[in-house]
């Protein structure tokens, strides 16, 4: 995570993401996956083939692309399907879009109900006898029975979780990293899954984005720093206000 | 002298005297800022390297001067409330925190009997100017103890002039000892953990004797929490060097 400035003064803290050898790996129909559009399957970050049997490693013998760490599907509208083994970088997003990151969050392991649901526990003194951090009563005497889905201690983190409408800051092509706004789910140098974002403030956000997907061997040629417009740029002087 | 054809020998003059300045000779100038230096962990070096990038690059626009904690420095800030729309604070540097973009410097100082201390982020492009009116270092890295000490150690005059000084110089270090005000303090100054070198501690014996208790000798032959930066220094120096140079 790093600091980045508007062009008013602002500090904004942003989180750095690499799109390391992403490539698409297989297209499904809507009628094969059963859902409500079609589904490309994308992996990401290329690992060693040794480790799995030759069974795991079909999909990417068909793209023609080494074994992925992750597979991740991603639902697409007909008009955008790419053809399994085109490379993705991260000029596929443009500054000034917005995006959903998921991730899997960091481990706790088991948990108290303090930790994990934000229980308040009972005092550290005044007659309290063996208990500071229980849950205390679990129902009711009516009910005669504990609910499913009683918050109770248990393993905290490691799971999939969202966060919603990040602003895309900066982006560069050299080194593919994106520069999304805020704080991001998991640890450092984890997985990341990154999608245009779905919260309806910001349906009509992308004004031209690169569609299908950016391609490296098109006659586009970007600069190597991508800044959106509010973004301070260091090789400006300092800011001063009229 | 065997004299040539006779006539008296030609007047040599004497060889001219060649100036070695031993001071230009010396290497120059070994200061690297510290929060260029990364910090131990599993990060990935790819991210430190974009973000020297974007460091260098405001050095080019914007001077930041080589600076210690113990030097008196002026900032001039843009400000959208002032009048002037820019604000200038001086005061000494008390301790300078954060790595990459993000470094921080805390600058202190007594104005009309109430103490300020102001944060500044180093690479803010709100700053318009840092100033250095005088380069020196104290005998600790963190002068947070100057809160408690007489408030005299911690008045400059606004209106102070830069003490010239000659490059090449050594930078001098103050070995002033700070007296304090009555206890209790902030902080227990006195125990071990901090390692104060630049108080007068003024406590009877007995006290001195019982704030030993906390030391922890075994720390300095903890080798875990060696971090031999000298190589990682030379690379980043090197680095910094060519960039700048462009």
């Amino acid at each position: 995570m790093m600091p980045i400035w508007t062009k008013s003064g602002e500090k904004r803290p942003v989180t750095l993401l690499k799109v390391q050898d992403c490539h698409v790996l297989r297209y499904v129909s809507k009628e094969e996956s059963g859902g409500k559009t079609a589904k490309l399957l994308v992996g990401g970050k290329n690992v060693s083939p040794f480790s799995k049997p030759e069974s795991a490693h079909e999909i990417f013998k068909e793209a023609g692309v080494p074994r992925k760490q992750k597979v991740s599907t991603f639902n697409v509208t007909d008009d955008a399907i790419i053809k399994p083994g085109t490379p993705l970088y991260a000029a596929h997003f443009r500054p000034g879009q917005f995006v959903d990151v998921t991730a899997k969050t960091i481990g706790k392991g088991f948990q108290g109900v303090m930790k994990r649901w934000g229980f308040k526990g009972q005092p550290a003194s005044h007659g309290q006898t063996k208990t500071h951090r229980r849950p205390g009563a679990i129902s009711t005497n009516k009910a005669a029975k504990v609910y499913r889905g009683k918050k109770m201690p248990g393993k905290m983190g490691n799971i999939y979780r969202t966060s919603f409408g990040l602003k895309v800051w900066r982006i560069n092509t050299k080194h593919d990293i994106i520069y999304v706004n805020g704080s991001v789910p998991g640890h450092t140098n984890c997985l990341v899954k990154v999608r245009d974002s779905k919260l309806p403030t910001y349906k009509d956000c992308n004004k031209n984005p690169p569609f299908p997907t950016f391609f490296a061997d098109g006659d586009e040629e970007l600069p190597e720093d991508l800044f959106d417009e509010e973004i301070f740029q260091f090789t400006d002087p300092s800011v001063t206000f009229a | 002298r065997v004299s040539s054809d006779g006539k008296p020998p030609k007047f040599q003059p004497p060889p001219k005297p060649v100036i070695v300045d031993r001071k230009t000779q010396k290497e120059e100038s070994r200061f690297l800022s510290p929060e260029f230096i990364p910090p131990r962990g599993r990060t990935d070096p790819l991210k430190y390297y974009i973000e020297r990038k974007d460091m260098i690059q405001r050095r080019k626009v914007f001077n930041i001067p080589e600076f210690y904690v113990g030097s008196v420095l002026a900032v001039t800030t843009a400000d959208p409330c002032a009048s002037d729309k820019s604000k200038r604070f001086v005061g000494i540097c008390i301790q300078r925190g954060g790595k990459g973009l993000g470094a921080t410097f805390v600058l202190r100082n007594v104005i009309e009997d109430q103490g300020v201390e102001i944060c500044y982020e180093l690479y803010s492009p709100r700053i318009q100017a840092i100033e250095v009116l005088k380069l020196e270092k104290r005998l600790d890295e963190n002068l947070t103890y100057l809160r408690d000490a007489l408030p005299e150690y911690s008045t400059f005059d606004v209106n102070m002039r830069p003490v010239p000084r000659m490059a090449h110089e050594e930078i001098p270090v103050n070995k002033v000892q700070v007296r304090m005000k009555p206890k209790p303090w902030s902080k227990r100054w006195e125990r071990p953990k901090y390692n104060i070198k630049g108080i007068k501690f003024e406590l009877p014996e007995h006290k001195m004797k019982a704030a030993q208790k906390w030391s922890q000798p075994w720390l300095e032959f903890d080798m875990l929490r060696e971090y031999d930066t000298s190589k990682i220094e030379e690379k980043i120096r090197k680095e910094l060097s060519e960039e700048l140079e462009k």
